[in-house]
């Protein structure tokens, strides 16, 4: 018996790894290109891309492309959670959908928006038609040709309201979309919208679609653009696989050069970074800034960080005592030291900022009110209200944790004039719920890819704006950012908007802290590639020279 | 045996359908909303009521579990709201992953437990003894996460022999599949293997102190025989329930190791589910890992019975 006993344990370890291999074994996937065998990019000078800080165009003399690029392994640190371009919020599916799809019109190097499937367009003197000449030349990555059908039909769906897109407000002020013959297209509106080019084209939520992905449920699944690249598969072991459009609209100018993208998702930043320092991906998206100064002086590791729109902020619960009172707010707005909270969160790779909108834009407005760490001042304003024994709960998630670091910062700050801080560490979807409900003396977060001044403002502080959580209420400037909304001279425009700016900064509706970098790194082996303002993801213009 | 297997059986399908009612309650009872965290920052309410209208999610939550449950029982386990992909390819993209990693993990703390158990109980009191009991507590206590960038550093960026992160599958190519299971093998295969090495020296203890092992070694058997022929098959049974538990633990998906190896197993899966509210996915993760743990508790009851004629099923 004994004996028999210990040939069944044998058996039994035996048995465990037959599982185990047939298992692995039944795990059947595509193969992926890993892109090693194709080594053909052009190391002459064939091409130069100029992407300079004002540079209008990227010049690009590609008069023979190079064949074969090479596939480039793109890592992102999050998930992509769907691939509907209507239905996501989410950056890490717009990375890659960046890449798939596109937009009538598109913003450029500087971020003005320029000509994408939209050829040009024109608009009639009571401002209220535009009409919009589309590329002829441009056709589905399953073979259909592209017509002004699908923008009606891709803009139809955003504005429909009961299905429910992420960026239907955006489409407030357009009331039909019609096609006048093949290639054009005419959008009628309801008021002036200076900024239709921006609510149409910013990023790829605005996509245009093609009609069949919807009908057949696949649009999630299996996407079809008129990109650069075409969509092959997704996977979470083989990440989402891209290849090279040969029939792409840019094809003349020998775009994309890339054979394919292939993302995978790499979860821990550390080990993003170690992927990228050891060559076994090309690409990766955000660097955590502390890890800046290590990477900087590593010559496997090239990073590039430019100035971005984005904006991190707080803002005090003005449905609550005693927030409501405009010196409470202020009396905080000026015990900070926003120099210290970039600092500390950003390691420098930021600017401080009292506005939301970052300098060196059109819109950028330099106006700073507050003297940092004003202790005495903000004393003297808190005791002109009548406040002491102050106590401030901080709405923060960890699932960003620079809010936690900041409110960290701010707790110490604030110290100094006696109000005490309490961090709320909750998860995103928490934060959101508590966010809604109001349930909140302060929240901190960050706005992200804002470009006209219509996205950085009116929802965020108008009486009715949607993100108006804080409960600002200024007649003021809900009047100068509905008269700014329709005004169609540039430069009425934005004297508008720096009026609205002042009483927004001033009356501490947000308190605004500083415009992050936008950062990404590569290894030498990529060429070509440029991070933007508006931190979108295009991989047409990259090469690999392996 | 065949009625004591079938009425096990009928009592998983239970214990199943009480775990889908818990964690269909507990869900519910989180704060955090899945359409509002797919809307993010740009929250529109009539956009909201749309999503939530479009998903079935504005239903009371009585009909929605019977109509998840209806749907469950035909083998329809939903659609993922977060990915608009149905439930069940989510998970049979992800349990590839989570058994390979879980059955290699195993085999990593059996490698290392099993004979190192036997020795230290053995020779218990020992230099090796104290050795390797220290080594597996220090096993046991270091964080999964800290130990796995480690074994990343070392392997991947200094010696540069083992891929940092990420899955290749078996069928693909045998040899990276190997090079990128082996340090998130390693990272908890060793904490399974510290887990497992103390259970196997203590019940082997236990039975060298038996008074069959004392008659054993008096009627003159060679200390060989009375190891493999007296002790080992009265010490297995202990160490068959940890090993169960220990596979049970691995197969529900080893979250933080399975995020710093970017291993697309049914933990992070879990994990993202969670973050996102996403309902159907998590509901749907977590049957299919009550199913595997109470499926190897069925196999290692039944194998009580195969090691020890003693136990007795009726």
């Amino acid at each position: 018996m004994n004996g028999t006993s210990r040939s069944r344990i044998g058996m039994l370890v035996m048995m465990i790894l037959a599982i185990a291999l047939i298992v692995a074994a039944c795990d059947s996937g595509e193969s992926v290109d890993t892109g090693e065998t194709t080594t053909t990019a052009a190391s002459g000078g064939e091409t130069t891309t100029t992407a300079g800080e004002g540079g209008e165009d990227t010049t690009t003399t590609a008069a023979a492309a190079p064949e074969g690029g090479g596939i480039l392994i793109a890592a992102q640190g999050a998930e992509p959670d769907r691939l509907d371009p209507h239905l996501t919020s989410a950056y890490a599916s717009f990375q890659v959908l960046e890449n798939v799809y596109d937009t009538l019109v598109q913003p450029g190097p500087d971020l003005s928006m320029e000509p994408a499937l939209a050829e040009s367009w024109e608009i009639s003197d009571d401002n209220l038609t535009w009409t919009f000449t589309l590329r002829s030349d441009v056709v589905w990555h399953n073979g259909r040709a592209f017509t002004a059908d699908d923008v009606v039909y891709s803009y139809d769906r955003i504005m429909d309201p009961d299905f429910g897109a992420n960026n239907a407000f955006r489409f407030a002020s357009i009331e039909e979309v019609t096609a006048v013959d093949a290639t054009t297209v005419a959008i009628q509106l309801s008021r002036p919208t200076p900024n239709l080019l921006v609510n149409i084209g910013a990023f790829k939520g605005m996509a245009i679609v093609p009609r069949e992905i919807v009908e057949d449920g696949t649009i999630d699944t299996n996407p079809v653009g008129t990109g650069p690249f075409r969509f092959v598969s997704s996977s979470p072991d083989q990440g989402i696989v891209l290849e090279r459009n040969p029939d792409y609209w840019r094809a003349s100018e020998g775009l994309p050069y890339l054979d394919g993208v292939t993302f995978i998702q790499i979860p821990d930043p550390t080990v993003k970074l170690t992927n990228l320092r050891s060559g076994e991906v090309d690409w990766v998206d955000t660097v955590p800034p502390q890890q800046l100064a290590a990477l900087e002086g590593d010559s496997s590791v090239v990073v590039q960080r430019v100035p971005g729109g984005d904006y991190h902020y707080f803002a005090l619960n003005q449905n609550r005592e005693p927030f409501n009172d405009v010196r409470v707010r202020q009396a905080i707005a000026t015990a900070i030291n926003r120099e210290e909270i970039a600092e500390a969160a950003q390691f420098g790779a930021a600017t401080a900022n009292q506005t939301a909108i970052p300098a060196g834009t059109f819109w950028s407005y330099d106006y700073a009110p507050f003297t940092a760490s004003d202790t005495a001042a903000a004393t003297a304003l808190l005791e002109e209200a009548g406040v002491s024994d102050l106590t401030i709960e901080f709405l923060v998630t960890s699932d960003f944790p620079e809010t936690v670091t900041q409110a960290q910062v701010i707790a110490a700050q604030l110290d100094a004039i006696g109000v005490g801080v309490e961090i709320r560490d909750v998860d995103f979807s928490t934060w959101l719920d508590a966010q809604g409900g109001g349930d909140f003396d302060a929240f901190m977060l960050s706005w992200i890819g804002n470009i006209d001044p219509d996205d950085f403002y009116y929802a965020q502080h108008h009486s009715t704006g949607g993100f108006n959580f804080q409960g600002y209420n200024s007649p003021e400037v809900d009047q100068l950012l509905d008269a700014a909304r329709v005004e169609t001279d540039q430069n009425a425009r934005k004297a508008l908007y720096d009026q609205a700016a002042t009483l927004i900064v001033d009356e501490a509706s947000y308190t605004y802290l500083y415009n992050p970098e936008n950062i990404n790194a590569w290894g030498p082996q990529v060429t070509g590639y440029e991070v933007r303002g508006d931190n979108a993801i295009r991989f047409v213009e990259t090469q690999l020279q392996r | 045996m065949t009625g004591y297997v079938l009425r096990r059986i009928g009592q998983m399908v239970l214990a199943l359908l009480g775990v889908s009612i818990i964690v269909f309650a507990l869900i519910h009872l989180v704060p955090g909303d899945p359409v509002r965290t797919a809307l993010g920052t740009r929250f529109d309410q009539e956009v909201y009521e749309a999503l939530r209208a479009r998903a079935g999610l504005d239903q009371p939550i009585v009909v929605q579990y019977f109509t998840w449950l209806g749907n469950a029982v035909t083998g329809d386990l939903g659609v993922s709201f977060r990915s608009g992909v149905p439930v069940t390819t989510l998970l049979l993209q992800r349990l590839p992953a989570t058994i390979t990693l879980a059955f290699a993990a195993l085999f990593v703390a059996l490698v290392v437990a099993i004979p190192l158990g036997i020795v230290s109980a053995i020779r218990s009191g020992s230099r090796l003894d104290y050795a390797a009991t220290a080594t597996s507590q220090v096993a046991v206590s270091v964080p999964d996460f800290w130990a796995g960038i480690m074994y990343i550093l070392l392997f991947s960026l200094v010696l540069s022999w083992l891929p940092p992160s990420g899955y290749v599958s078996f069928f693909e190519d045998p040899l990276e599949w190997a090079r990128h299971l082996a340090l998130p093998a390693l990272t908890v295969g060793l904490i399974s293997g510290s887990i497992i090495f103390r259970f196997v020296r203590s019940s082997v203890l236990e039975a060298l102190n038996q008074d069959y092992t004392r008659t054993a070694r008096a009627k003159g058997l060679t200390e060989r025989q009375v190891i493999w022929r007296h002790v080992m098959p009265n010490a297995w049974i202990p160490i068959v329930t940890v090993v169960g538990l220990q596979l049970g633990f691995l197969l529900s998906g080893v979250i933080v190791v399975e995020v710093i190896f970017a291993w697309p197993g049914l933990g992070r899966l879990a994990l993202l589910s969670v973050q996102d509210r996403d309902f159907t996915v998590l509901q749907g993760a977590v049957l299919l890992i009550a199913f595997m743990f109470l499926l190897i508790n069925l196999v290692v009851d039944i194998v009580y019975g195969w090691l020890d004629p003693r136990v007795r099923y009726d």
